[in-house]
């Protein structure tokens, strides 16, 4: 590895999830068709006037309090003010001065070891629009513009890729599981900026910092981190770390490198001031409390309880905690009773295979909890076999039945009355082979238990008649 | 037949069928383009409209005018600057619609300085627009149109914008009512903005209680404007009945008195003897009258305050104005040298200079100094005229040093003198969002002069009571400029 | 009292997608002397930085925020209706290239 200290911070922007834009009324949802979810504002027509959507507000009081932030008495916003084709206004409503939440903190896991990563500020603000670009001509498409984006952004307080990565995961699964956002980076709905400095293992002062921009996937923000360390310290090694300059970058996907776009004399002034339009909006302690109660149980409180509390493997519960549906799925299974560790074994294997071969959501998963319960409830009991309970599992998605309609041909004979009535008769027809048996002949055992499995036509319970059998046959 | 006449009056005469409003709208539409020819008040005539229906509405009926920076649904709307030139909406200013509900008929669009920004009419892309009481001298601004043809007898109102002044100064010079309510009461949906946190929306009319009617017609909550409020039991024209004995004004000793200004005009001394005239009409009637001495560091600063918020929240607020996706393309070889050439070409030389001032103060390392020093200042400005409205009904100020000026030799440049407190203190309505109205009281050069009325947030019965009291001790309600000949009145 | 020069008021105005003419750039610097003359007066009020700054005229106002619901989208012929340039139902400029 390297014999430099890497320092990295970083700002996550995530579309929200709502039914209109921030302050807009206009649809949010993605659109195929260019145009088609806009009211004038969106585009900045003269005289519109910005509305405040308050899901949005509520959602980034939510992340707020998940990250134990600090929420301010009084909500307002900013304008930043800059010119871009991409923003009608030619200025973006953002927070600065005041943002939903500041010095926070949250703890995540690294390699198995707790890692607490320190919170800057989280702000509600909104989207620009998007541009395509064509060899001559750019067509700007504004349905994107006024879409909520929350933008959090951490103290510099990283030392790896992976670490940054695990951070920006962990986050993915907070803002699911908390219905913020879909945060599917497929979408484009999470966008990063990195910044990235070195230093000397034993320096106490920050190297320059260069900062890159609008990178798309986790992946890339892993592969900018790592470029950016190499060649900061290849030209500390070279011993021209001059040649590091404060600068913005961007990430080239191609060439896996960064560019530059521009250095610090070039910064943009953003001259930011409290939006005029929007008045203070007062944040309700009692408000707050009501928001901070619907905040889910998170992954990782989750992945603690399902291995300390319900016995889970550390892999399994990393599974089931890799989605909210997975996690709400194996839940609501153990609340009917059924036993954590078969669940898992179901949901680990056999249900996200399914889900995986079929494209689906569990959302669209035929067997609900209810109806997996029909399954595991026998097989716990003993009165199907593990063979049986796959084959019924096959058969009700297949056939989309309830599975214990296949139940009443497999079950096993478990009655343990039925069981010894059998056995008796089956025995005083064999007093010889009785005989044999009590004279050191042990391996005719398996001889009473054939009989008994052709009289029940191999419906009865192996285990139950073992039982019996050894008992009779003291 | 004489149309010269207060709304309550054209409305009478409309329900009893001597005239229609049809024939209203007609002659309107005859005397807008006469008094276009001299006074270029007007960037749209809407020479199809037609009379409306007449209810017991007061308003019914009755032809009116929209300022340019009002959006009107496909009606052209350039807010007098080139780059809206050929912008036509497609939704109208929540005003605007208000009005429509009482059936009014809007029969132009009247020109005013770009975009609101100025005070003297001369800015707006269709040319100066002029003093219909003297075609030398200006109509003031920035709602120059309206004033001018208010006060020329075209209709009995039109819609105006106010961000500094610019309803009630040109009001002043043209002779006329200029009014504008407490901020929040009109909804700003549609209106063009200057500074979103000084524009007021307002009427100008030759009547105080004309002015109530139009503005009661205007106001409401609005869901598209967080900044408005409900006023749904505020009825400014039921609430008109001129009793205002034991009520306490005051003025601002620092700005009226003589004694400030030692080498004042004729004419400034002849307007402050007026003024002092009227006060004593007031006293008449049982209203008292103080001097108030106010901090004159904060009196000195009123101006640059105003000159640092506006200039920054207008830079801002025309950054949508790139002719990207309405107003003429540029020209250039990138989007850039595109939206740079339409934006030179399509602003005045006054706004482009006040957008450099605005930039200037919000840059980083400036703005601690001038932008927000400035809203700390507008604080406690505002703070003292609140403590100050605890003890009176309101504020009453002379408008601006006298008559209006000469066109000649304005350039409506930010310079500085010892007269520049008594042009500039009507923004103290606009940095506290108070309810003010101008009403005309008398002539000096045998031009009309105005006395202003403010009070405090949400109180603006009180504040038109108060003007209307004055207003029936004066000869100048409904009066207009002698601009057309007698005959285009009949 | 500050340095105005032409170099920073024409920085300035290009920053704003402006072009200045000469004489506007001369304007500027002279009005802009005045300002800044009331504005150094106004640093030396007292406790001037103590003040908290007015924002918006209504300082008591609050609002009540919009329930999440989504109004019809503005119909493609009035998006359009104003625009110089444009191409299917987008807006259409000459290629964007760089970033914000």
């Amino acid at each position: 590895m390297n014999k430099y200290k890497a320092v990295i911070g970083l700002e996550m922007h995530c579309e929200m999830k709502s039914n209109s834009k921030v302050f807009s009324s206009a649809e949010n949802s993605y659109n195929d068709t260019p145009n088609a979810n806009i009211r004038p504002i969106d585009m900045a027509f003269p005289g519109t006037l910005p509305t405040v959507n308050l899901e949005c507000i509520r959602k980034a009081l939510l992340m707020s309090l998940v990250l134990n932030c600090k929420q301010p008495e009084y909500m307002y916003f900013d304008r930043k003010n800059y010119y871009y084709p991409d923003l009608p206004k030619g200025y973006q409503i953002t927070q600065m001065h005041d943002p939903v939440g500041v010095c926070g903190h949250i703890t995540i896991e690294v390699d198995g070891e707790e890692k607490e990563v320190l919170i800057h500020d989280i702000h509600l603000e909104e989207d620009s629009a998007s541009l395509d670009h064509y060899s001559t001509i750019s067509l700007i498409d504004y349905n994107r513009a006024g879409v909520p984006l929350l933008e959090l952004v951490t103290e510099p307080c990283f030392s790896s890729s992976k670490e940054a990565v695990m951070f920006l995961e962990y986050m993915r699964r907070c803002y699911q599981y908390c219905d913020v956002s879909e945060a599917d980076t497929k979408k484009g709905q999470i966008r990063c900026d990195v910044n990235v400095s070195i230093m000397d293992e034993d320096a106490t002062e920050l190297g320059t910092k260069v900062e890159i921009k609008n990178i798309n996937s986790f992946a890339n923000v892993a592969a900018a981190i790592e470029y950016e360390i190499k060649r900061q310290s290849e030209l500390k090694d070279a011993g021209r770390y001059d040649e590091v300059e404060q600068e913005t970058r961007r990430f080239d996907e191609e060439s896996g490198t960064t560019i530059r776009m521009r250095g610090k004399v070039d910064a943009i002034d953003y001259k930011y001031f409290v939006e005029p339009n929007i008045p203070k909006f007062k944040i309700d302690p009692a408000w707050l409390q009501e928001i901070k109660k619907t905040i889910p149980v998170l992954p990782r409180e989750r992945k603690i309880k399902y291995i300390k509390d319900l016995g889970l493997t550390e892999y399994d519960a990393n599974i089931i905690i890799k989605e909210k549906e997975y996690a709400d799925y194996f839940e609501e299974c153990v609340a009917l009773g059924m036993n954590p560790k078969t669940v898992a074994n179901y949901l680990t294997v056999q249900i996200i295979a399914y889900l995986n071969k079929e494209g689906i959501t569990l959302k669209e998963f035929y067997l609900t909890p209810n109806l997996l319960k029909q399954i595991i409830e026998e097989l716990e009991k003993g009165t199907i076999s593990s063979k049986q309970a796959k084959e019924i599992f096959n058969k009700a998605l297949l056939e989309k039945k309830e599975p214990k309609t296949y139940l009443e041909g497999t079950t096993q004979l478990s009655d343990e009355k039925v069981l010894e009535d059998i056995i008796i008769k089956i025995l005083n027809n064999s007093q010889s082979q009785i005989e044999e048996y009590k004279n050191g002949k042990t391996n005719l055992f398996q001889y009473f238990v054939g009989q008994v499995m052709k009289e029940t036509k191999g419906k009865a319970n192996p285990n139950m008649v073992r039982d019996i059998l050894t008992d009779k046959l003291k | 037949m004489n149309y010269i006449k207060t709304i309550e009056e054209l409305h009478e005469m409309l329900t009893n069928g001597e005239v229609t409003s049809e024939e209203l709208v007609q002659d309107s539409l005859k005397k807008a383009h006469l008094v276009n020819d001299k006074c270029h008040a007007f960037v749209t005539l809407l020479d199809d409209a037609k009379g409306g229906f007449v209810t017991d509405d007061l308003l019914s009926g009755l032809p009116y005018g929209i300022k340019d920076n009002y959006s009107t649904k496909g009606i052209l709307s350039t807010g007098s600057s080139n780059t809206l030139k050929d912008y036509v909406p497609f939704f109208s200013a929540t005003a605007v619609l208000n009005l429509e509900k009482h059936n009014v008929i809007p029969i132009g669009k009247t020109a005013m300085d770009e975009f609101g920004m100025g005070g003297t009419g001369t800015t707006a892309h269709t040319g100066n627009i002029l003093n219909p009481w003297d075609l030398k001298r200006m109509a003031g601004g920035s709602s120059s149109g309206s004033a001018a043809s208010v006060a020329a007898g075209v209709y009995p109102f039109a819609l105006g914008s106010d961000t500094g002044d610019s309803i009630r100064k040109p009001a002043a010079f043209c002779g006329i009512v200029g009014y504008k309510p407490t901020y929040g009461m009109i909804s700003r949906y549609g209106l063009f903005p200057f500074a979103s946190s000084l524009d007021h929306c307002g009427c100008l009319t030759r009547s105080v209680k004309d002015a109530a009617i139009v503005v009661d017609a205007m106001k409401g909550q609005d869901k598209n404007d967080l900044t408005s409020w409900d006023s749904s039991s505020i009825h400014l024209y039921d609430s008109l009945d001129g009793k205002v004995k034991g009520k306490k004004l005051f003025y601002i000793k620092e700005i009226v008195n003589m004694e400030n200004y030692p080498d004042a005009s004729s004419e400034l001394k002849e307007h402050l003897d007026n003024f002092h005239k009227t006060l004593k009409l007031l006293e008449e009637e049982g209203v008292s009258v103080d001097e108030v001495s106010i901090d004159r560091d904060l009196i000195n600063a009123i101006f640059s305050v105003y000159q640092c918020l506006s200039c920054a929240e207008a830079t801002s607020n025309m950054s949508n104005l790139t002719g990207i996706i309405f107003g003429p393309r540029g020209e250039g070889k990138n989007i850039n040298e595109m939206m740079k050439d339409h934006r030179t070409k399509g602003f005045s030389s006054l706004i482009k200079r006040r957008f450099v001032i605005g930039s200037y103060v919000l840059q980083k390392e400036n703005q601690e100094k001038y932008f927000v020093n400035a809203q700390r200042v507008r604080r406690l400005i505002v703070d003292k005229m609140n403590e100050l409205f605890q003890k009176y009904d309101a504020l009453i100020m002379p408008v601006s040093t006298g008559p209006a000026p000469y066109i000649d030799g304005s350039k409506d440049e930010i310079t500085k003198d010892n007269t520049t407190n008594l042009e500039e203190h009507l923004q103290i309505g606009n940095f506290g969002g108070f309810p003010s109205i101008t009403i005309p009281n008398g002539f000096v050069s045998n031009l009309p002069v105005g006395i202003n009325i403010t009070g405090k947030c949400y109180d603006d019965v009180n504040v038109l009571n108060i003007a209307y009291a004055l207003e029936s001790k004066m000869p100048y309600k409904n009066q207009i400029a002698p601009l057309l000949k007698e005959e285009d009145y009949e | 009292m500050h340095n105005f020069t032409k170099e920073l008021v024409d920085d300035l105005a290009d920053k704003l997608l402006i072009g200045l003419t000469d004489d506007e750039n001369k304007l500027i610097l002279n009005e802009f002397n005045i300002i800044d003359e009331t504005m150094e007066l106004i640093t030396k009020i007292p406790n001037i930085s103590e003040v908290t700054p007015m924002t918006h005229a209504l300082d008591d106002q609050t609002y009540t925020p919009r329930a999440d619901e989504k109004e019809e989208s503005i119909k493609i012929e009035d998006i359009l209706a104003n625009c110089d340039f444009y191409e299917g139902r987008e807006i259409k400029v000459p290629k964007v290239v760089g970033g914000e």
